[in-house]
């Protein structure tokens, strides 16, 4: 019986493999607003394709849509790993349109961008229910990781037993502190980066081809 | 005569099948429901026949016109003092299909044919439920598919609460402070038992149910201030495969 199931496990394998080449695996990045999310998508994009994903900005909720930047391919170690990138809206239970004003954003557009950035989280909660192989998961090292969303975004997450790799972002500023965000989810592997500056990004590469690949 | 088109003055009796593909005569969809023995009035909405763009003027302009429907109105779903988004409104399965009463016709426009009609209705029922007259809803008296359809849809008070640039009523609601709060337990606990997956505190303002987003198999693509939104539906709606 073992030599069975070594060799059903041998097969399983192989076939795995086959369908990791064929096809891209889907990769979310998820996290809350302003984590830095669409800065790690087009670091990464940039990286390895030439071309951006969307455009960044310190308001929250500048990306509303969901945005894809499809087969990207990563190679690490001689192994090469093709995904499909989500950049997706930041998560939130709350979206007020009084966020925009402090940028100088008139009313009537602040109104406008509220309901786009909540037509974006209900957007990005579909596509972690059905479209996503595995989850980027971005969380800005500057601030208290313990919030509702977290919590149970991982907790989805990990219920859908999808792959996930935390990344602790803006390590380049000074009040940044990895260490908590690593207490907050001692489960997984936190790996710290500022996807701004490019630091560490060989590393992220790295665990990407491990965890996705 | 209780269905009379509002395009052509047309009249039809009740669980007349003509008008299900719109008037026969002008092709109009949109019809007042008139109680047997009832005077008749100026109809709210006029020249509205046949255009498809004026969700929210035609809601407004009922509820100008006409005071806020009554409770005691069987027709209107029970529900219709919740607030923000229920998204049962156009999720809801219904045991009539729903098309029976807007064949062709956009169905957010057959949305608003209805809430205009029924909105009118509202108006002419009299609250004493003791007459003679017939009412609004009672099965044996009117096409079950439309009565259910008339039943169907949001409110025009519900519409009204939604588009009010102020939340003077909103806060007067279940949930007075939206604030902040300490207990996120507490936090979570109320978000799951007071709505379902968006709610419009006010205008610009919204308040998310992640884990009821996460459940839903269709997804809300686009919202209206009104409390109207799209949604998409999956494939395999109602074959429950999944």
């Amino acid at each position: 019986m073992g030599l069975l199931t070594n060799l059903r496990d041998s097969i399983s394998r192989v076939t795995d493999g086959l369908f990791a080449s064929d096809e891209p695996k889907r990769i979310g990045i998820y996290g809350p607003p302003n984590a830095g999310k669409t800065t790690l998508a087009n670091r990464i994009a940039r990286d390895w394709t030439g071309d951006a994903v969307g455009p960044e900005s310190h308001i929250p909720h500048e990306t509303r849509r969901a945005r894809r930047k499809e087969n990207v391919a990563i190679e690490r170690n001689g192994r090469k790993v093709n995904i499909d990138i989500v950049d997706t809206p930041g998560v939130t239970t709350k979206v007020d349109y009084k966020e925009f004003l402090e940028h100088d954003i008139d009313k009537e557009d602040a109104v406008r961008r509220s309901r786009e950035a909540t037509e974006g989280v209900a957007e990005a909660m579909h596509w972690l229910r059905e479209d996503v192989d595995g989850v980027i998961y971005v969380l800005d090292s500057t601030t208290d990781p313990f919030t509702q969303v977290n919590t149970m975004l991982i907790g989805i997450i990990e219920s859908q037993n999808l792959p996930v790799l935390i990344l602790a972002n803006k390590t380049d500023l000074p009040e940044s502190n990895v260490k908590q965000i690593a207490n907050a989810f001692p489960q997984h592997e936190t790996i710290p980066l500022s996807a701004l500056e490019g630091e560490n990004m060989d590393e992220v590469y790295t665990k990407i081809a491990e965890y996705f690949g | 005569m209780p269905h009379k088109c509002t395009s052509c003055g047309r009249t039809f009796p009740d669980g007349s099948k003509e008008m299900l593909s719109g008037c026969p005569d002008c092709g109009g969809n949109k019809f007042q429901f008139k109680p047997r023995g009832r005077v008749e009035r100026d109809e709210p909405s006029k020249g509205g026949s046949g255009s498809s763009t004026s969700d929210t003027d035609t809601a407004k302009a009922t509820s100008t016109e006409t005071p806020k429907p009554t409770s005691t109105d069987p027709a209107k779903p029970t529900s219709t003092g919740s607030e923000g988004v229920s998204t049962e409104h156009e999720s809801q399965p219904t045991e009539n299909n729903r098309t029976d009463t807007g064949t062709g016709v956009d169905t957010t426009d057959t949305k608003t044919d209805i809430d205009t009609t029924a909105s009118d209705d509202a108006d002419q029922t009299p609250v004493d439920p003791s007459g003679g007259t017939e009412r609004v809803g009672k099965s044996g008296d009117e096409d079950a598919a439309q009565a259910n359809a008339r039943s169907d849809v949001v409110t025009p008070d519900e519409l009204d609460r939604a588009s009010e640039p102020v939340p003077a009523h909103d806060t007067k609601g279940p949930d007075p402070d939206s604030g902040d709060r300490p207990d996120i337990e507490e936090l979570r606990e109320e978000l799951n038992e007071q709505f379902e997956s968006i709610r419009i505190v006010s205008p610009g303002k919204y308040e998310l149910n992640l884990m009821e987003l996460y459940d839903r198999q269709e997804y809300i693509i686009s919202l209206q201030e009104d409390g109207r939104y799209v949604i998409e539906m999956p494939d395999a709606w109602g074959i429950s495969e999944e």
